[in-house]
């Protein structure tokens, strides 16, 4: 478990740039499905089962790019200038080192200012990767980069870049490697571009046109001082009520937490006021379908340090593959 | 109390917030089942009921979409015994305090939205409007019977009753946009015993108040020629500019911007003039913000158009709304649907937009 999401965890992937993520996807799920592809935005797609009587088609999907810098002009002392690619927040980045794709790496600083309190915008960042001039710079416009951060082991909690959401992409890789039996035709997609709009899930609905959602991402926690937010790291996966994009099918929360129950996982209820998944493409894909989101619980999201508990990703994986391998009712309270 | 009078006042009773309409959408099947042939629940949720078309063969389709979801709230935590909430939608914080709300939890249970104390809260500058880290609702149960009964993720309605006030308003929760759902309602009605020439689709759609779930899937679905969508406006109300706002009573708006289409706002103006039917030409130069936008896009496109009837003290649990200008909502589509024929497709675009 841990090595598969370290693996993952370590290799960049901005929005939009995922081809290194999704090769390494590939070559490991490889042995245990019949065939994959890659659609024409870049989503990596891969099927498992097929549609018995009483059975579903599902499309599952978690994203495999990551929050990410883009160069957008290099000073004359060859200090590069950037934008974001997805959610950066400017107090995580000062001191902070970064990768570019082509193996670059920098440190992040910003302009002087007096007003230390204050954070300052992304436009007065750089990225200082030792050039002593513009010429001299090996970074060019358009560039990308990535947090620079190895993973780190805390025992029962782990610690890294990009576990948004490369844990989730873990949690289907052995999801796949786990669904002997199921009723259902499973479509695990390997989203591209969810950080800047769930811009792969969107047509990877339409093209699969599923009867059903799920979404695997990370959701923030309430466990830290001064968040009012009942999802604490370490209670279990989170099943998502609803996010700013989203309100989940009641449908699908209730079979989440009824086969929760049955499985004796222990679960949390998500309420969040901050950000969505690609389950929020999927609701609205033609005609719509049921969609809904297991979330693993994720201090710091969108910092170069995120954190989860391994015990949290266990769960997820217990009730996953449950709900994969069952008959799926979807009732209404 | 007349027909739809009292169909509002039992719309407004029936809690649907966003993603949870069940209980508001059953009682309109019940309403449109015998107006229409053919009524279906879509996946997301959304009501579908088809006015046949007594033309054989292929003809076009016209979709009438108002949403039936409102806002309200949701709980979000519950420590000591209180339970914490956020918005479903668009709920202005500093109009809770002091309001009767119904939590659907194990049942039914009523609590009141309280804000702490200013005079208590230290570090908190008096007189401040509360935000919704502040505002919380009793419910006078126990922390245990809280416990056993609600839980994080159970919609929370707003609780005021639906009130006539003076014989000419409605007052209560939820007219944004029960108001329209009504109105589709008086257009079924009128057109009762009319042969159709185009197919029409009257749709209640869900989840307009957070993304306009409804508008997209059901456009996608039916594939109408033509969408019009109808929806509560700014009333005038003390201190409002009158250019962003209209005369409340005194007829229904008719869009004009980028989301509608130049030729249904012309023709529906003249229909309006045939039957001398009060409106206000309403400018959406942003977009019109209602189901609207979402329909104009689905598939190829489709030419939209908006219907506004005007209503004060909008996103509050007692909005307000004249009774009058519902019916004008369903009069113009009436009017509109009964003067189409199966050459009208052609003729109200031959031009493209212009």
């Amino acid at each position: 478990m841990k090595e598969l999401i370290k693996q993952l965890t370590q290799i960049p992937g901005p929005s939009g740039y995922e081809s290194a993520i999704r090769e390494t996807i590939r070559e490991i799920i490889k042995p245990y499905v019949r065939e994959t592809r890659v659609d024409a935005m870049g989503n990596l797609i891969a099927q498992v089962g097929t549609k018995a009587p009483g059975g579903m088609r599902v499309m599952v999907a978690a994203h495999m790019d990551e929050i990410g810098l883009i160069v957008s002009h290099i000073e004359k002392k060859g200090l590069v200038r950037f934008s974001n690619l997805g959610g950066v927040l400017p107090r995580y980045l000062a001191g902070g080192r970064v990768v570019f794709l082509n193996g670059t790496r920098g440190v992040i600083n910003s302009d002087r200012h007096d007003e230390v309190s204050k954070i300052q915008p992304i436009s007065q960042f750089f990225i200082d990767i030792g050039a002593i001039s513009e010429k001299d710079c090996p970074v060019k416009i358009g560039d990308l980069a990535v947090f620079d951060r190895e993973f780190l082991d805390l025992g029962k909690r782990v610690s890294s870049k990009a576990l948004d959401d490369r844990c989730g992409c873990a949690l289907m890789i052995e999801t796949i490697q786990r669904v002997k039996q199921s009723p259902h035709e499973l479509l695990f997609v390997f989203c591209t571009q969810e950080e800047v709009g769930s811009r792969g899930a969107t047509t990877a609905a339409y093209q699969l046109d599923a009867d059903l959602g799920i979404a695997l991402d990370v959701t923030p926690v309430g466990d830290i001082l001064g968040v009012k937010m009942q999802v604490n790291l370490g209670e279990g996966p989170a099943i998502k009520v609803r996010d700013v994009g989203h309100i989940a099918d009641p449908a699908v929360v209730n079979w989440m937490v009824r086969t929760a129950r049955e499985l004796k996982v222990p679960h949390q209820l998500e309420v969040l006021d901050v950000g969505s998944t690609d389950a929020r493409a999927m609701q609205i894909s033609r005609g719509g379908m049921p969609s809904g989101a297991l979330s693993i619980p994720c201090r710091y999201v969108h910092s170069p340090s995120e954190m989860i508990d391994m015990d949290d990703y266990a769960h997820a994986l217990t009730l996953l593959t449950g709900l994969l391998s069952r008959e799926i009712k979807l009732e209404k309270k | 109390m007349n027909q739809i009078e009292s169909f509002l006042h039992e719309l407004l009773s029936a809690p649907g917030v966003a993603g949870f309409e069940g209980p508001v959408c059953e009682i309109i099947r019940k309403r449109w089942e015998p107006l229409t042939d053919e009524i279906h629940i879509s996946r997301v949720g959304s009501l579908h009921a088809l006015r046949r078309s007594s033309i054989p063969g292929k003809r076009p389709s016209l979709m009438i979409a108002a949403h039936m979801d409102a806002i309200g709230l949701m709980v979000k935590d519950i420590r000591d015994g209180l339970i914490w909430i956020t918005s479903m939608g668009g709920v202005d914080p500093r109009i809770l305090p002091g309001q009767l709300v119904t939590i659907h939890g194990a049942r039914e249970y009523t609590g009141v939205v309280q804000m702490l104390p200013d005079r208590l809260v230290k570090h908190q500058p008096a007189g401040g409007a509360p935000g919704y880290s502040q505002l919380f609702v009793d419910t006078g149960l126990s922390a245990n019977e809280i416990q056993a009964n609600i839980h994080i993720g159970d919609v929370i309605s707003f609780a005021s009753a639906p009130t006539t006030l003076g014989d000419k308003y409605l007052s209560g929760h939820s007219l944004d946009n029960r108001a329209s759902v009504a109105a589709l309602t008086v257009c079924l009605e009128e057109i009762k015993d009319y042969r159709l020439q185009w197919d029409l689709w009257a749709v209640a759609t869900v989840q307009e108040e957070v993304r306009t779930v409804g508008a997209h899937t059901s456009t996608f679905e039916l594939k109408p020629d033509v969408g019009i969508a109808v929806d509560v406006t700014f009333a005038q109300e003390p201190g409002l500019s009158t250019y962003e706002t209209f005369p409340l009573g005194k007829g229904v708006t008719i869009g004009s911007g980028g989301n509608i289409h130049p030729a249904l706002h012309r023709e529906l103006k003249d229909r309006a003039e045939e039957i001398d039917l009060p409106y206000s030409i309403e400018t959406m130069p942003k977009g019109s913000g209602t189901d609207a936008m979402a329909m104009q896009i689905s598939s190829a496109g489709v030419p939209t158009l908006v219907i506004g009837i005007p209503l004060r003290y909008m996103h509050t649990p007692y909005e307000m709304v004249a009774l009058k200008d519902i019916h004008r909502a369903g009069r113009l589509l009436a009017r509109f649907i009964t003067t189409l024929t199966s050459g009208s497709l052609e003729s109200l675009f031959k031009g493209g937009a212009a």
